[in-house]
């Protein structure tokens, strides 16, 4: 049972922060060999396991590396110091619908999206009734993505993003879009998802969905852990710290 | 060579990035695919009037096809160069105009500036068919050079995609980059013998002989440009109608090779910090 599904293991990241916007040749050449830039820890030394079949929550206040961990996880960051292992392959939702080309039908863009999210087309054939049905734009498919409106928008990119059947899915506070009904919809899904075997690590700030269904949870505090266990205690924990004003 | 086996497990990926440009390209509009001939068109139509009609520049016949026009002689250098530019200047921002994408989703970057080079082929290759049908109809006999035709074509796009690759990373740092970049590539292009014969240069060069004493003429720099090899395949392919000078041909692999392999080097190198730097 107590099978590690993702590690993270003394993981930091460090961003440079220019002090003038680096972007251009002009200030590389006045620059010289000196480098203006500062330092930035978003992330430091930060430690835990993820059993598998287990979802865990990552809490947070803004800004306090949540994100960045996510983007170390989906390898679109990678950490200066330290080592993620995970079993199996990663899905992310980062932001949903993000490869969709305006232009193109729903259809069209389902079978893009699977592709950028890994998918064969063959996959993407295959759950093709499924991904429109979840999504529930079915009337709209063959009609150019620009012309749905927002939520739409996001439901189609949740559901081809769920249906890449990963082995761990990462997904980043996009519950929060969506009508009540998708909503609904979503946690069904992660149940399922659980019930599958499968791991979930998600990020959000609403502190009863964490609650409801995550296992375990990890909080972190401008870039560093601040605790990780259970995910009653570490939430507890969170609120009295945002409620008693400290240091 | 791993990750030559990641690049080719993203071909589906790549196929579909490419179909995304072309079908969005020409969405909504009448004429559809025809667009990407006016272009071409409209330039070799004003080339024809100053070139040919006010400067008088005259290439020499085509030897043995026995082609005298201007048109379809400017035609047989453009395509390629238009080509060539188009892929360099829309790879070199693909990263950028994909920010999105790839501050969110994981994939083998390499496909962002190669899948421009296959919408940007696409539209190529039609226009270099519309090129063949006209060459044909003005007489060249042209049928049986085309699979080499096709073989430098490809070379082309290699040497083209090497400079892309490179220059996308570039511009993701500097975005001073693109608008650099969009100057060299006009005074490339007047460096290149696209619309004056190569015969006007070996004038000036026998003219002054040997450059500062030495036995360099001004001929042999002006031909280490790639470029200059390259049109000048197209043409003894497409308007001659003959085998191309051998060495001409190696040195169009040589440049594509140095081109890719480098260009392959730099972009793995700088992968990983795209996301973050965008
Ligand atoms: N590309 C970047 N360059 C520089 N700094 C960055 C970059 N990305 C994130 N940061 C910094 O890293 C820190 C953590 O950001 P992150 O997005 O991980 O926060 P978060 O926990 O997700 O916050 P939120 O709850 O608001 O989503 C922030 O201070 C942010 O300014
Ligand atoms: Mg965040």
């Amino acid at each position: 049972m107590t099978d590690i599904s993702v590690q993270v293991d003394h993981v930091s990241k460090r961003f440079r922060m220019y002090h003038e916007r680096n972007q251009s040749l002009k200030s590389a050449i006045m620059r010289g060999r000196r480098s203006v830039h500062e330092d930035f820890w978003a992330l430091k030394d930060v430690s835990f396991e993820v059993p598998t079949g287990s979802t865990f929550g990552l809490i947070g206040s803004n800004g306090s590396g949540k994100s960045t961990l996510l983007k170390c996880l989906a390898k679109i960051y990678y950490p200066e110091k330290g080592s993620i292992s995970h079993r199996g392959r990663i899905a992310a939702l980062l932001e949903v619908g993000s490869g969709f080309h305006p232009e193109l039908s729903g259809r069209e863009n389902v079978f893009l999206n699977g592709s950028i999210l890994g998918m064969t087309k063959k996959e993407v054939t295959r759950k093709f009734d499924e991904i429109v049905e979840f999504s529930g734009v079915e009337q709209f498919i063959d009609q150019p993505v620009k012309n749905y409106s927002s939520g739409m928008y996001v439901r189609l990119g949740f559901a081809i993003a769920i249906n890449v059947d990963p082995d761990v899915l990462v997904v980043d506070e996009v519950l929060s879009v969506g009508d009540a009904e998708f909503q609904e919809k979503c946690s069904q899904k992660f149940v399922d998802f659980k019930a599958a075997g499968k791991t979930v690590i998600l990020v959000s700030h609403s502190m009863t969905a964490v609650q409801e269904m995550c296992d375990s949870a990890a909080w972190l505090s401008h870039g560093e852990l601040v605790s990780v266990g259970a995910a009653e205690p570490t939430i507890r924990a969170y609120l009295e710290s945002l409620n008693s004003p400290s240091a | 060579m791993r990750y030559i086996t990641e690049v080719l497990a993203s071909r589906e990926l790549l196929a579909n990035l490419t179909l995304r440009e072309i079908r969005g390209q020409y969405k909504r509009t009448i004429f559809g695919q025809l667009w990407s001939l006016v272009n071409p068109l409209a330039t070799m139509l004003v080339y024809t009037i100053v070139f040919a009609f006010i400067l008088r520049v005259s290439p020499p016949p085509g030897n043995p096809s026995g082609l005298n026009i201007f048109a379809v002689w400017l035609l047989c250098g453009l395509l390629p160069w238009t080509f060539f530019a188009t892929v360099v200047q829309q790879g070199m921002g693909s990263i950028i105009a994909n920010a999105g994408l790839v501050q969110k989703v994981y994939f083998s970057r390499i496909v962002l500036p190669l899948s421009t080079v296959g919408s940007v082929g696409y539209n190529w290759l039609f226009e270099m068919g519309v090129l063949l049908v006209v060459l044909a109809v003005c007489g060249s006999f042209v049928w049986p050079w085309i699979p080499l035709v096709l073989v430098v074509m490809v070379l082309l796009a290699i040497f083209a995609a090497g400079l892309a690759l490179m220059l996308s990373v570039a511009n993701v740092h500097f975005r001073d980059t693109q608008y650099l970049v969009s100057i060299l590539m006009q005074i490339w292009m007047y460096l290149t013998p696209i619309i004056y014969p190569i015969s006007l240069v070996e004038q000036q060069s026998q003219a002054h002989g040997g450059l500062f004493g030495s036995s360099i003429t001004l001929l042999d720099i002006y031909r280490l440009n790639p470029l200059e090899r390259f049109v000048s395949v197209f043409r003894q392919l497409l308007y001659d109608n003959t085998w191309p000078n051998i060495q001409d041909l190696v040195l169009c692999a040589v440049w594509a090779c140095a081109s890719i392999v480098i260009g392959v080097g730099v972009f793995r190198r700088s992968e990983k910090g795209l996301a973050e730097a965008l």
